[in-house]
């Protein structure tokens, strides 16, 4: 019980490390979009993990990414 | 307690700075110059960019950010700031603050050093943060519509024009860069050919086999590209192989321009977006790696801290210490070209006013900081070796023994087995003559990551480092082709309105080809010019991206000057004032000098005088003079619409302060922030 706890724990922490590492490069973050809807929207529909990876490139590269030299 | 921090801060930056003014003449160690440069850049983020976010900007804890009042759960997110500083920071550091301070070691290690201190501090952290700002104030509005709303309809014509001009310079000389590591090296090639099919089948996973899991695909991704930077020691040392990969500089010049408009009108997900994924991947990974590399390895600086080229007569590029140290050196000082990106996405996502600080401020920072290794790891070469590698072929006289001769002349000793002994260290013919700075960075780089990890992989780390920069590059190229294609099909609409449709297929391939065209015509001419054209490219880059950092200061001026705080305006005219003497000069000199080295019309008549003489084929000759007026036209151009853009703003100033113009902007409406409870 203990261990499936720990583990539990664990889990959490790679996932936000991993939301972290995604939303500095510039990658769609489908989970914290469900963390999102779910808390600010009440659960109504979502996109499926396909139309948001759509909806994500669409609004980064649609009208062309600025990025430097 | 927090004094005591900051007087040690303080103290040790002193002290550093006391080390590198007191040991002229001997060798010092990178670690001085990264301590100095970190206590300085501190100090100005703790007190100086306060001060600006307090009293100039006026941040409000209790204003609620478009982030927040929009939030769509696209592009307007708010985002916890260390997340959003990671974001804007892999937005606007690529190649340049890694090329420019390798090529300015001409003049030797402390002009560069003290530019890109101070130089962030005062001028390049203050425009990126009040561009932000004001930017994040008008619901993320790009510069281009600021400098149209704020200062008139004119300027905000003429700075999309020379926005537009702009990216077509940029383009070219990171491509000459690519081309001048790449060429006779089928290591490179075929590493950095390898980097099409990995990106296109990351693309073909995320989209139709596990639609959205970006992650696995990318991980994926650096593997493979890592086993294909491993197998292209065998492509290169294979005789069946290796001529299928050794190209020239033409015919990679021309892969190129075919990839470049490829790239950017394919749907985003083929390429686009999987090549921005593996690129910010591998910056991140090698910026820390280099940074825990010279902090272990800490090696001594060879280079001098000045050469006996501050004079003008230096073989990387021409021209004197002052303006050119100023110019060559662009990126992680001051870089007009983030102006663009910290008007675009990175406004859109800050969660609280008070972030903004370390976005914009810290993020450029941050930027300077890898300029500063950059540069460190270049000085920490043989001055001999970087000579060898940085100056054109043609200064070096073509051979291992006339070099070694010249570089002698130059006053710096080399050995022919040195520089041949380096060459096979590292898996290449030959080293002599690979200018743009990127070779020579890989070979510094390659040095010290061989200090960490042993001398037999410095041929590995040879190419990670220039496939890394090279990746990067060809990020920008085809990021950058895309946004000038819509750039131009916005103007071009205005002509005739299908052009202006960005989903009509015919209207997007002809921008995208013009585009290519403009940069692969100024490519291809530094490809094919003798002297190896990033003397006469890199020049011009500097000079435009200085004259779009003087854009922005310019709109930034008239943001604090309009929001009633014009005593204060002195933070962004002061750096403005400096750039535009730096670059108005230096332009002027790259046209009408009367050194042919230096000034583009005197080398037209050079050219002609040899045509008549005989002694320059007439027809190579005619193309040369052509060049050297286009790129004389085109400076010129450039300094004519700046001046004009500061005319503009000036008179725009004065109105405000003579009170025939009531102080006010065209900010969101107060809201107030939910966060703050």
């Amino acid at each position: 019980m203990r261990n499936s706890g720990r583990l539990d724990g664990w889990t959490a922490g790679l996932g936000t490390l991993l939301s972290l590492l995604k939303r500095v490069c510039g990658m769609p973050d489908y989970q914290g979009y469900l963390v999102h809807m779910r808390e600010k929207h009440g659960g109504g529909a979502v996109l499926s993990e396909r139309e948001y990876f759509e909806q994500h490139m669409q609004v980064r590269y649609g009208s062309g990414v600025s990025r430097c030299c | 307690m927090h004094r005591i921090v900051w007087l040690l801060v303080s103290a040790v930056g002193a002290a550093a700075w006391g080390v590198i003014a007191l040991r002229r003449g001997e060798t010092i160690n990178a670690a001085w110059v990264v301590l100095a440069a970190v206590g300085t850049y501190l100090i100005g983020y703790r007190f100086y960019s306060r001060f600006l976010a307090r009293k100039v900007l006026g941040e409000d804890p209790s204003r609620a950010t478009p982030a927040e009042r929009i939030n769509n759960g696209r592009d307007f997110v708010p985002t916890t700031r260390y997340v959003l500083f990671g974001h804007h920071f892999a937005a606007i550091a690529g190649a340049g603050p890694l090329v420019g301070p390798v090529l300015a070691m001409q003049f030797g290690w402390l002009p560069g050093t003290l530019w890109l201190v101070f130089g962030v501090v005062l001028g390049g952290a203050v425009q990126d943060f009040v561009i932000l700002f004001g930017s994040m104030r008008r619901d993320g509005k790009s510069l281009g519509q600021m400098a149209k709303e704020e200062i008139g309809p004119l300027t905000g014509g003429l700075a999309m024009v020379a926005i537009l001009a702009i990216m077509i310079i940029l383009l070219a000389v990171l491509a000459l860069v690519v081309v001048n590591a790449l060429k006779d090296s089928p290591w490179g090639v075929f590493s950095i050919l390898c980097t099409i099919p990995i990106a296109l089948g990351m693309g073909f996973w995320m989209k139709v086999i596990r639609p959205g899991k970006t992650v696995e695909a990318t991980v994926a991704g650096v593997v493979l590209l890592l086993a294909a930077l491993v197998a292209g020691r065998y492509v290169a040392e294979s005789p069946t192989l290796a001529p299928l990969f050794t190209h020239g500089g033409v015919t990679i010049a021309w892969g190129m321009m075919a990839y470049g408009f490829l790239a950017s009108v394919l749907p985003v997900w083929m390429l686009l977006c999987p090549r921005d994924y593996l690129s910010t991947f591998m910056k991140i990974g090698t910026i820390v790696l280099l940074a825990l590399g010279i902090l272990w390895v800490r090696p001594d600086l060879q280079m001098p801290a000045l050469t006996r080229f501050i004079d003008g007569t230096g073989p990387v590029f021409a021209g004197k210490l002052f303006p050119f140290a100023f110019i060559t050196i662009a990126c992680g000082a001051i870089s007009g070209f983030h102006a663009l990106v910290s008007s675009g996405t990175t406004p859109k996502m800050i969660r609280r006013e008070t972030d903004a600080r370390l976005i914009g401020y810290g993020g450029m920072l941050t930027e300077s900081f890898v300029a500063i290794m950059a540069l460190c790891a270049a000085a920490a070469l043989d001055p001999g070796i970087y000579f060898a590698i940085n100056a054109p072929l043609s200064a070096l006289g073509g051979t291992v023994e006339n070099a070694v001769l010249r570089i002698r002349e130059w006053g710096f000793v080399v050995t022919p087995e040195q520089i041949t002994g380096l060459a096979a260290m590292v898996g290449e013919s030959s080293l002599l003559g690979r200018v743009g700075g990127a070779p020579s960075l890989a070979v510094g780089m390659a040095a010290i990551f061989s200090g960490v990890f042993g001398q037999h992989l410095m041929g590995l780390w040879y190419h990670f480092a220039i496939m890394f920069e090279a990746l990067f590059i060809l990020t920008t190229i085809d990021t950058g082709t895309r946004v000038g294609r819509f750039m131009l099909q916005e103007v071009l609409g205005h002509i005739w309105r299908p052009l202006g449709r960005t989903s009509w297929y015919p209207s997007s391939l002809f921008a995208a080809f013009l585009i290519v065209a403009g940069w692969g015509w100024f490519l291809i001419q530094g490809v094919t010019d003798p002297l190896g054209g990033i003397n006469s490219l890199w020049p011009l880059f500097g000079i435009t991206n200085q004259l779009l950092a003087a854009v922005a200061l310019c709109v930034g001026t008239t943001l604090i000057i309009k929001s009633g705080k014009a005593r204060y305006a002195w933070t962004t005219l002061v750096p403005l004032v400096g750039l535009l003497v730096v670059t108005l000069t230096a332009g002027w000199q790259k046209i009408f000098a009367a050194d042919p080295r230096l000034g583009f019309l005197s080398h037209a008549r050079d050219i002609a005088a040899r045509i008549a003489a005989g002694s320059q084929d007439a027809a190579v000759g005619g193309r040369l003079i052509f060049n050297d007026r286009m790129n004389a036209v085109l400076a010129a151009f450039f300094m004519t619409t700046v001046v004009a853009l500061v005319i503009a703003s000036a008179l725009e100033w004065l109105a405000v302060t003579r009170g025939r113009k009531p102080a006010t902007t065209k900010e969101a409406l107060y809201v107030e922030t939910a966060y703050a409870k």
